[in-house]
């Protein structure tokens, strides 16, 4: 009798799941799919922003071409890769380690400090990226700034500082904003995976005469290793697609002196009026993130795995 | 079914009534002086019983992409204000309806459309007419008196090397900023202005029309170096501060607050700017005299060269409701109550409108101004779109002023992409 009706509910149960997916296929199909497809049309063509009812015409790969032998462009890659990424990322990456391990402390716990340093910790995070760079911007500003202010009076510089347009301080001080904002979910992810940590595994490290610094390197960051690498991977994502930070700190300049890939598609496209030149650079920015989507899902993969063979 | 049908009709008729009581129309206007423009605008609904106006707002910095592209989909607002070099592009993009049938009625400005300015503006590469000139300003010099006659100077520099001077011995002699134009990047930074008044009133511009009807760069990299040499000794001579690099526009809060307080002794702004700092000044400092005055930027020997900018107003090719559209324009170009009652910082567009403008002894610098300003002319008319070569300046010069390229490398990367640019559109 089961074998008989097992087919049937099979075969329901397939057509329900096929249903129940159509809204969410739909909605790839429409706001995902085509928008790419589109793109990578636009990318090999001409269309301007004065011909957006005309549409573009044909190009092939001219826009490819004149974005991979211009030197604006291996700058913008440079500023995306190194500065905002590599630096930014590592930036976070190292602090969030050093601000997990201090409230995670046995100190801060004797004191009843865990619970407000954990509280002021949130506040960066609960700010919108907007109202940040905003006081940010008010903070740095070389006329009214709190912190030129400090360091005239303080006798540590003489004239005030353009920290947002000085190629000396530029990238530093975007990178200060960035990690300011950013940094408490990095810190918390850290801290939660100290949490989790047998205390047996420090007791027994300790025992075995471990000084502090070895329990770091053989027992807390072994432990922490996959959640530092998910927060590399997907502070990596989030940094290199960036567009709010750097647009709204320094709208790309001093000259194009903090261009990033981001803003490069904009001003290319709302600026210059160029649809087609910003989609290719939109899909040279999209085939660079496919490859860190790849190691992202690798190393998922590979960890399922290996808990599923445990 | 009796029911049904009383229904139906009581619907139809509601519709029917309420379309003949009111048409609404939309108005995109992007200038800060919304409460005027809208009492202006309920003047018109008064005048004008079948018509409401729904007045959106847009920031300038984003009123161009943001037509284009509710152009593109058929929802641009019915009539909008446009920069003085928009219309073409925009007609030519097909986002603007022509209005050559229109404007050959009669109650459009003073005098009609052969009186106004810039109409060579609003003519899109189909020679039709797609923008009727709004208002019209361009940009001269403000300057504190007290601040000049401090260094010894009693008078505004005629050429841009005395303003050089005259910039550096103010700050030597009362620690105080010289010319403190705005020295940073952005999509849209003064030092584009502020380098082409300097081109122009030494040569030609970047952009030129031949006789054959092309158009070509027509100035060359070492002509463009030195422009960006003159404008980066300020910043290295130190009496325009490094802090200039930080801002770009040219009614930015640090040129205003600088001239209010005495730090900066000269600017470049257009009117509306020069009207905000005298009055300003005026309600701090009430029954004090104002230290202010006016002057055209120093002359070359082409003269002082500033351009002939403004506004426009445009109707979109979405537009339904172009009866209503039109009486709008048509409103927005008299004089009386709009330039006289509600928004009075400007100028109309048209000759006969131009006397109607009172000037206060302060702004004395901006009708003489107005006399040599010179039109966009071959960057409006020409194939190289404004805001792209407006992007390129400002950033080339941003690249010099921070040192990152020497002005030599960053007026040969500005021709040459000037020039690509060019050849592309052209072909």
């Amino acid at each position: 009798m089961a074998a008989i009706s097992r087919p049937g509910l099979w075969s329901d149960r397939r057509r329900f799941l096929t249903v129940a997916l159509v809204p969410t296929f739909f909605f790839l199909a429409c706001f995902y799919v085509y928008p790419t497809v589109f793109n990578l049309e636009t990318s090999f063509t001409d269309m301007s922003l004065f011909g957006l009812r005309k549409g573009g015409d044909w190009v092939g790969i001219e826009n490819y071409l004149e974005i991979l032998a211009s030197g604006d462009f291996r700058r913008v890659l440079w500023n995306t890769v190194i500065w905002l990424t590599l630096v930014g990322v590592g930036v976070r990456i190292l602090l969030g380690l050093v601000l997990a391990f201090l409230l995670n402390s046995p100190v801060l716990k004797r004191w009843r400090l865990q619970t407000l340093a954990r509280v002021l910790l949130i506040v960066p995070w609960a700010t919108p990226p907007v109202v940040a760079i905003v006081v940010w911007r008010w903070l740095l500003d070389p006329r009214v700034g709190a912190i030129n202010a400090a360091l005239v009076s303080a006798g540590l510089v003489d004239q005030p500082i353009a920290f947002l347009a000085e190629r000396l301080w530029v990238w530093p001080a975007l990178i200060t904003i960035i990690t300011w904002n950013t940094l408490p979910l990095v810190t918390l992810t850290f801290m939660a995976s100290l949490q989790s940590l047998p205390e047996e595994l420090i007791e027994a490290a300790r025992i075995d005469g471990a000084s502090r610094w070895q329990q770091i390197r053989y027992v807390y960051l072994p432990h922490l290793k996959p959640a530092i690498i998910v927060m590399v991977l997907m502070s990596t994502f989030w940094t290199f697609n960036n567009f709010v930070y750097v647009w709204l700190v320094t709208g790309a300049g001093p000259g194009l002196y903090t261009n990033v890939m981001a803003t490069e598609v904009y001003i290319q496209a709302f600026i210059n009026g160029r649809f087609g030149f910003s989609a290719a650079t939109g899909v040279i920015m999209a085939t660079i993130m496919t490859v860190f989507g790849l190691i992202y899902l690798r190393f998922v993969a590979e960890r399922e795995l290996a808990e599923e063979q445990t | 079914m009796t029911l049904a049908r009383i229904f139906a009709a009581g619907v139809a008729l509601a519709l029917l009534g309420s379309a003949a009581l009111a048409q609404t129309i939309t108005f995109r206007f992007n200038d800060p002086e919304a409460p005027g423009m809208r009492a202006a605008l309920d003047d018109f609904e008064k005048a004008n019983p079948g018509i409401k106006v729904t007045m959106q707002r847009a920031s300038w910095g984003d009123a161009q992409q943001q037509f284009l592209r509710e152009a593109a989909v058929g929802t641009a607002p019915d009539v909008a204000q446009l920069a003085f070099v928009w219309p073409r592009s925009f007609g030519g993009a097909g986002a603007l309806r022509p209005l050559d049938d229109l404007i050959k009625r009669p109650g459009l400005g003073v005098k009609g459309w052969d009186d106004f300015f810039a109409r060579d503006l609003a003519v899109g590469p189909d020679s039709k007419v797609y923008g009727i000139p709004f208002t019209t300003d361009t940009f001269a010099m403000i300057w504190n008196r007290d601040l000049f006659a401090a260094a010894g100077i009693n008078e505004f520099p005629k050429d841009f090397e005395s303003l050089r001077a005259a910039s550096q011995a103010i700050h030597q002699k009362t620690g105080k900023t010289g010319w403190g134009f705005p020295a940073g990047s952005c999509g849209t930074p003064t030092i584009w202005f502020v380098l082409n008044f300097y081109w122009w009133s030494k040569g030609p511009g970047l952009i030129d029309l031949q006789p054959d009807g092309k158009y070509r760069v027509a100035m060359t990299p070492a002509e463009i170096k030195d422009g960006f040499d003159y404008y980066n000794r300020y910043l290295q001579e130190g009496h325009n501060p490094k802090s200039s690099l930080s801002f770009c526009l040219w009614g930015a809060p640090e040129i205003v607050e600088g001239m209010l307080g005495g730090t900066m002794a000269m600017a470049s702004v257009p009117d509306t700017v020069a009207i905000e700092i005298i009055t300003k000044w005026q309600q701090r400092n009430p029954g004090k005299p104002v230290p202010f005055a006016t002057s055209p930027h120093p002359a070359g020997p082409n003269g002082s060269r500033t351009f002939f900018g403004g506004r426009m107003l445009g109707i979109s090719a979405n537009a339904k409701n172009v009866e209503a559209a039109w009486k709008l324009v048509q409103f927005l170009t008299q004089p009386d109550p709009l330039f006289t009652r509600h928004y009075t910082n400007y100028t109309p567009a048209q000759r006969a409108a131009l006397d109607s403008r009172a000037w206060t002894p302060e702004l004395a610098g901006y009708p003489e101004q107005l006399k040599t300003a010179r039109s966009w002319g071959a960057y409006g008319t020409g194939p190289v779109a404004i805001p792209f070569m407006w992007n390129a300046v400002g950033r080339a010069a941003g690249s010099v002023f921070i040192g990152e390229k020497t002005s030599a490398q960053a007026a040969a990367e500005l021709h040459d992409a000037i020039s690509r640019e060019l050849a592309k559109n052209q072909k």
